[in-house]
């Protein structure tokens, strides 16, 4: 065992992920990448070579040469209204190939099909995000294999580090045509942008695309090109569309969060960063969909102007660019209907890959130019470390998404969440489990108040310096613990086996804590 | 909410409730033990806050001199002072004081 720079104690070796001596969390920024990218096999197409298109997708998996302990990879832009996980799934345990390394860039309540394959052998480990039926199996030990977590930008790193190898992408395309070029812009299974997709792609050993739209060479608004896609395969239907992208993104009307937006919009305006070009993130929550209203009128009351909205974009950004409020969309992923038609049709909404958005380790993701972003939190502790991760009974149900990567490539990293979450308290004296580290988050905004973390004089002082007085309290984090405690009552603690069952990882590499195995889970 | 307890012969027959499962509340069920004080707590706040529940319903049961009985608690994360309230309205319900 050894302590990482956030007090945790990880064992020198984890059972089916590795030795981890040289790579324990040192803080933020201190590891920095060495030696060359892994790449895909070399591969060709001759000139009137080949057909893409295979009849279906046993077809493909026989083509692709994926055999029992490979990796296979998968995107989750089809959110809960995917089919092409399972079906690939169902697939490979037909065609009697086992053992296989899932690496879905996420996971949803859809893919609770998957047990049946866990259970029988088919997959035997998962690399990333796990929620929901999975969550709670992986939880109280039903997997041999940790699932490793890494977030939006971790994850492509870690492919180009070579630490995870794909040997077979599928990706599912709601358009695609005879050469391979694939959108996710178009189609009835429109998803919008496609952008996890895409280091999966250009570092797979093989890559299929699955379509539910196959149009003649070439489409236009192309999102990955062909040059990248070895076989295509067209199926009736890739998912359903209710599940794919929700109707309307809705802003919370719970009287407490309006506050707490209030709040945390009061402090960004507050802030040095709150001029002229200023880049931003909220995220499609409840609260910080309620942040960005504010920001708005706010952006009226300066007469100012945002650069840029990022990350995952809702018709609520799409507003902001119309009414001109923001020049550009840098859009990984879209949540709403709103914002796949605006991506279809307008060139300052643009797609880009999961990469180019988050990957610490490349030469300027989008998230290293943000001002400011809104996140949520399980738990904040007393050092503004941040859980994502794990529940109040300690069982894992929640990836860790752009977390990590926007909280330390933000100038102002804000975590806005109601003190209490029934009686559970957002803010302890220690996170069950260190998803970021305190060092890259900067303020908690609660219906108390705002609380900055004492590292940030600076924005302590332009905070006071704007003077709200009791229009938007200030509160120290001590008071805010005393406080939570004296709401809820002495908690019992979580009663953990020492056998892990997650290990997160921290987005260039390094384990920034472990999540063991619970008892039976209480409640559902 | 529902309570339907009725004396027959000096012993105490039924249930009784109070509560509602909305966020922050709870669910109190109150019926007939011939095996001493029982207390049965599930959902939110079950994997967390069952010892402090526990202490708190076991108070309020002592406090109203309450008699051998099952009480079953469904949580939604309600804070100490929202469980000892609907519990107290259970057993006055219970013992035939309450309202239905």
């Amino acid at each position: 065992m050894a302590l990482n720079a956030v007090h945790r104690n990880i064992p020198e070796s984890i059972d089916g992920y590795g030795d981890t001596s040289g790579r324990l969390f040192e803080g933020a920024f201190a590891r920095q990448p060495e030696g060359r990218k892994h790449g895909a096999k070399l591969r060709s197409v001759l000139p009137g070579g080949q057909q893409k298109q295979l009849k279906g997708i046993k077809e493909a998996i026989a083509a692709s040469g994926l055999k029992s302990g490979m990796t296979i990879s998968f995107h989750h832009h089809l959110r809960n209204g995917d089919y092409v996980v399972n079906m690939v799934l169902d697939a490979c345990a037909e065609m009697g190939i086992r053992d296989l390394t899932l690496f879905p860039t996420a996971l949803f309540g859809v893919h609770k099909a998957l047990i049946t394959h866990i259970g029988s052998g088919v997959i035997s480990r998962i690399l990333g995000s796990v929620n929901g039926p999975i969550g709670v199996l992986v939880s109280e030990g039903g997997m041999v294999a940790p699932v490793v977590l890494r977030s939006h930008g971790g994850r492509p790193r870690a492919v180009m580090a070579g630490d995870v190898r794909i040997d077979v992408a599928f990706i599912a395309a709601p358009t695609a045509d005879s050469g391979g070029n694939i959108s996710g812009r178009f189609g009835k299974s429109a998803c919008g942008s496609i952008g996890y997709a895409f280091t999966d792609a250009e570092y797979a050993d093989c890559v299929v695309a699955i379509t539910d739209n196959l149009q003649p060479y070439p489409i236009s608004n192309v999102s990955i090109p062909g040059i990248f896609i070895d076989f295509i395969v067209q199926i009736d239907s890739i998912g359903d569309p209710a599940g794919i992208v929700s109707g309307t993104t809705r802003v919370t009307r719970d009287p407490l969060r309006l506050m707490i937006a209030k709040y945390a919009s009061r402090l960004i305006e507050s802030s040095p960063y709150f001029s002229d070009g200023f880049g931003f993130q909220t995220g499609a929550g409840g609260i910080p969909l309620a942040v960005t209203a504010h920001i708005k009128e706010g952006m009226k009351r300066r007469g100012i102007k945002a650069s840029f909205g990022l990350g995952g974009i809702t018709g609520y950004f799409v507003d902001l660019l119309k009414e001109g409020f923001v020049e550009k969309l840098l859009d990984v992923q879209s949540f709403d209907l709103d914002a796949v038609k605006s991506i279809a049709s307008d060139a300052r909404h643009i797609e880009i890959s999961a990469d180019w958005y988050a990957n610490p380790w490349n030469l300027g993701s989008a998230v290293n130019a943000l001002d400011a972003v809104i996140l949520g939190a399980t738990e904040v502790d007393r050092d503004f470390n941040v859980n994502v991760n794990t529940e109040a009974d300690g069982a894992l149900l929640h990836g860790i998404g752009g977390h990590q990567d926007t909280a330390a490539g933000a100038s102002l990293t804000i975590i806005a969440q109601p003190l209490l979450r029934g009686r559970i308290p957002c803010v302890v004296d220690r996170v069950h489990t260190v998803t970021t580290p305190g060092e890259v988050v900067d303020a908690l905004v609660t219906e108390f108040g705002v609380t900055i973390n004492p590292r940030r004089q600076d924005l302590i002082d332009a905070f006071k310096e704007a003077r709200y007085g009791d229009t938007v309290p200030f509160v120290p984090m001590d008071e805010l613990v005393v406080r939570a405690k004296r709401m809820s009552g002495p908690m019992s603690p979580i009663r953990t086996t020492d056998r892990i069952v997650g290990v997160v990882e921290w987005r260039d590499g390094t384990v920034i804590d472990v999540i063991r195995q619970i008892e039976r889970r209480l409640q559902s | 909410m529902s309570m339907n307890g009725s004396e027959t012969g000096g012993r105490l027959l039924g249930t009784a409730r109070a509560g509602t499962i909305e966020s922050m509340d709870c669910l109190v069920t109150i019926s007939g033990s011939n095996g001493g004080r029982r207390i049965e707590i599930s959902g939110a706040g079950a994997a967390r806050f069952k010892e402090a529940m526990e202490l708190k319903i076991n108070e309020v049961l002592d406090r109203l001199s309450a008699p051998d009985v099952k009480v079953s608690v469904q949580d939604n994360g309600a804070l100490d002072i929202v469980l000892g309230a609907r519990v107290e309205a259970a057993v006055a319900r219970y013992l035939g004081g309450g309202r239905s």
